[in-house]
């Protein structure tokens, strides 16, 4: 077990630097120059932005640069946004991306396990149908037209929500569930197909026969076992959801680090972006090796 | 396994709420007005502002010596409260107000002018708009020398800035220059207050301390504008409120003003539409040929737009062979029709022009008359060039930017009559604005889209941009003969004998070398409803004065009907 926790670490140390390394190179190799906008400021001027921001170092120089994060705390200005940190920045954007996940995640697993039973229970009616056609439409869809179709009808046609913005509760409904939608449907597939697996299993013949309701049948017998892909399912779909969405984000002007990600990007803003992508692979990597460390304290034959 | 399911829910559940307790804004907007803008505020630090939404900011939370009227924009008393001018217009003397205070009551004098000036000045601050000093006798020099490492520094006594006392300021220029009052006004040229920075200052050097840009976030930010900055939620939104010590704080009747800003004009205008904005500080582009056709059919009365102070033009790369060949460039601009470029293309009827300048924009300053359309003649110098009906001639690269789908439909319209009226065969290369501007600069293009506002209320704003060696100069355009008149302007004094030099100069680009190709006036809007929202209103310069905003009359329940 020791021997395992450690090349994974490994491993994800590993990852962590490639991904550094390549964006750096990536940033650097892609045309334009942060500091020229449709007006040109004089080469002395240009010159010295590029000193205040490092962009003059030798390119090995980057490399020191994580070391100074993790000694200083600093991530150093943004170019973008001269008046704020790096920090600042993710300190402000990363709590909103971070908590609409949740959320989203919370509504896909409730949501999801609820409607795979009701499509369990109820095989080969219209309710499963239903749910068998929506489903398919959750997850093919991409979010950008489920969420263009809920603000149509929730706030457009029957003004009951705000179309955007961030702070109140009202606001966070309508990109919850658009950011919940894909995995809800696939959540509830898992739950339907898993628990059509075990309606014919010896046990729940078993408890059936010894009398108990079918709703005890269900939530005591089935489901514990039903649920296994779904439980496997969540961590992915954990990092993919905290991590924040540029499409929902942008749909629903919500000020989180999906935007101020792409943003940085196409304002070439080099600290902005590495110290994003920073983020997301530290929290894509620990996801995973939560994830990869709970299956092989559930099982021992991972070792 | 239930229990997994459990926690893991509940902890969900504490991320959520406690990313929503610490990221939430508070939603409740009392009496405020919703401001919109279409960018973030880049920074508030008035030595970087170049960004539209920076600089309006700017211009309601700082006054200069000068600020603009707000019906005309020509500068009125601002910090100064008169000044006088030397018979030659090359000093200028202004008389501080002595009522006038920072945010905490400090007294406004020339030495946070001075302060804020010399900061400017110094190449390590990274002023954008430092070229706007180098009317001001040995600023360039002394920049220069700071900006080189091998030169001796110069005194700032060197540069013709000098306080006699704390209340006048004199101010010596190299040339006359007619709309220095008119800078006086703009965001470089704002007082700072030195002392609520000295605590943020980074390291100090011989005539250089860096400041940590923190200073510009309240409440540590002081300004001595109509409004001080209360609040300041990152990507969300920016709070002002009155500043108690404006000298003329009873002409500031908003008691209350949040900007804001989506990145996505869509999302914008939808918020726009429920109420959650009051104004929009632009009209959205997917939208605006279709709200103009409903303003038009009486269907809505808040869209306010109008011809401002921009021009839509190409420019020619005039050093790379073909089209260093002036036969060529006339023939180009005798070949599109500009007319059906802003009727089907654009859709939004701007005026089409001939020259640079938009006429009648600056009183007293007659355009030239440029070319008109003419076929014929285009096909006549193409034979005349040497390539007939476009034969011989190699592909030309176009150069656009994407950060308007209509840049690409106009270059597609042009390019196609191009092919049609002279057979010329164009390669359009559509590329994101970092690297558009790049390769603007190193000239890697035949042809390239450029658009540009004046930054002042003269011809000079159009026409240095092709004066050999400006920067700016995308297209290398270099000819003594415009050259000469420029310089010529440059030192006359008389304010009409200095615009006939220029009308001379703007003849030379538009009627003879053509570098660029003017296409149509740029047009611009905002969108608020005047029954409820006064102070404001769409200016030839798109320059919004947040300071006169104010509730009209504000209809219950906050809905737009």
């Amino acid at each position: 077990m020791m021997r395992f926790l450690i090349s994974r670490i490994g491993q994800s140390l590993l990852v962590i630097f490639v991904v550094y390394t390549c964006t750096f190179w990536l940033l650097m190799a892609a045309p334009g120059n942060p500091f020229i906008g449709e007006k040109q400021p004089p080469p002395a001027i240009i010159h010295a932005l590029k000193v205040r921001y490092g962009l003059n170092n030798p390119w090995h120089a980057y490399w020191a640069y994580p070391w100074r994060v993790i000694t200083h705390g600093d991530m150093g200005p943004t170019i973008s946004y001269a008046n704020w940190t790096v920090l600042d920045v993710i300190r402000s954007s990363l709590p909103i991306s971070v908590s609409l996940g949740a959320l989203a995640l919370l509504i896909a697993l409730w949501l999801g396990v609820a409607l795979g039973i009701l499509g369990a229970v109820t095989r080969g009616h219209w309710p499963d149908l239903t749910l068998t056609v929506g489903s398919l439409l959750g997850i093919s869809l991409p979010s950008f037209v489920i969420g263009s179709i809920l603000l149509l009808v929730f706030s457009t046609y029957w003004a009951l929500l705000p179309s955007g913005g961030w702070g109140d509760l009202a606001q966070v409904i309508l990109p919850a569930f658009t950011l919940a939608a894909g995995f809800l449907a696939y959540i509830a597939r898992l739950t339907r197909s898993g628990m059509l697996d075990e309606f014919s299993a010896d046990y729940v013949r078993t408890a059936r026969a010894k009398g108990l309701p079918p709703n005890r049948v269900i939530v005591r017998h089935i489901l514990p076992n039903a649920s296994l892909p779904v439980l496997s399912f969540l961590g992915p779909a954990a990092a993919a959801l905290l991590t924040g969405s540029f499409v929902v984000e942008k749909i629903f002007a919500i000020p989180g680090m999906g935007e101020d990600f792409v943003n940085a990007c196409l304002d070439k803003d080099i600290p902005l972006v590495l110290g994003i992508v920073m983020v997301y692979t530290v929290m894509l990597v620990g996801f995973n090796l939560l994830v990869d460390i709970a299956y092989a304290y559930a099982d021992p034959r991972i070792s | 396994m239930r229990r997994v399911l459990i926690i893991f829910s509940l902890l969900l559940m504490l991320i959520f709420v406690g990313g929503f307790w610490i990221s939430g804004g508070d939603a409740a907007r009392s009496r405020a007005i919703i401001f919109c803008q279409a960018g973030q505020i880049h920074t508030l630090d008035p030595a970087g502002m170049t960004w539209m939404q920076d600089i309006r900011a700017g211009l309601a939370l700082w006054q200069g010596l000068t600020q603009y009227d707000p019906k005309t924009l020509n500068p009125i008393p601002g910090v100064a409260k008169s000044w006088a001018i030397s018979d030659h217009g090359l000093t200028y003397t202004f008389h501080l107000r002595r009522h006038a205070r920072w945010s905490n009551g400090a007294p406004v004098t020339t030495a946070n002018f001075i302060f804020a000036w010399k900061r400017m000045l110094h190449p390590a601050t990274g002023a954008g708009y430092v070229e706007m000093f180098f009317h001001i006798s040995g600023a360039r020099a002394y920049f220069n020398a700071l900006a080189n490492p091998h030169a001796i520094p110069r005194p700032f006594s060197s540069v013709g800035i000098k306080a006699s006392d704390r209340h006048t300021l004199i101010v010596h220029l190299n040339a006359p220059c007619p709309y220095f009052l008119d800078l006086m006004a703009f965001p470089p040229f704002f007082p700072l207050n030195q002392a609520s920075m000295a605590r943020f200052t980074v390291r100090s050097g011989h005539s250089f301390a860096y400041y940590n840009p923190r200073f510009t976030r309240p409440p540590n930010l002081v300004t001595n504008g109509a409004y001080r900055l209360t609040t300041w939620k990152f990507h969300q939104y920016l709070e002002f409120k009155p500043n108690p010590y404006y000298w003329d704080r009873k002409a500031v009747r908003c008691r209350e003003l949040r900007i804001v800003s989506f990145s996505d004009s869509l999302a914008a205008f939808r918020a726009y539409q429920s109420g959650a904005v009051d104004v929009l500080s632009f009209v959205p582009p997917e939208f605006t040929a279709a709200l103009l056709r409903q303003q038009r059919a009486g269907l809505r009365h808040d869209v306010h737009y109008r011809s401002v102070f921009g021009t839509y033009y190409y420019i020619i790369n005039c050093t790379r062979a073909p089209l260093n060949n002036v036969l060529i460039r006339r023939a180009l601009d005798l070949a599109i029709n500009k007319r059906q470029i802003v009727d089907d293309v654009t859709r939004l009827h701007e005026k089409p022009l001939r020259v640079l300048v938009p006429p009648g924009t600056i009183p007293g300053y007659h355009s030239p008359h440029g070319l008109a359309m003419n076929v014929t003649e285009a096909r006549k110098l193409m034979r005349q060039a040497g390539y007939p009906d476009g034969r011989g001639l190699r592909p030309l690269k176009f150069l656009t930017n994407d950060t308007d789908s209509m840049n690409t439909l106009v270059a597609q319209a042009i390019t196609q009559m191009w092919q049609r009226n002279l057979g010329v065969r164009i390669r359009i290369a559509t590329e994101e604005s970092k690297a558009f501007n790049q390769d603007s600069v190193h000239g890697n293009f035949d042809i390239a889209r450029a658009g540009w506002y004046g930054d002042y209320m003269d011809p000079t704003t159009w026409l240095d941009l092709f004066r050999t060696g400006n920067p700016n100069n995308h297209s290398q355009f270099s000819n003594s003969q415009f050259d000469e008149l420029m310089h010529q302007a440059d030192i006359e004094p008389n304010p009409a004998r200095r615009f006939a030099l220029l009308e001379a100069a703007e003849r030379l680009l538009v009627d003879r070398y053509m570098p660029a190709i003017p296409l149509f006036q740029y047009t611009d809007g905002l969108m608020y409803h005047s029954r409820e929202i006064g102070g404001i209103g769409p200016n030839v310069r798109m320059i919004t004065l947040l300071q006169y905003i104010h509730w009209k009359h504000r209809p219950r329940g906050g809905t737009h009907p």
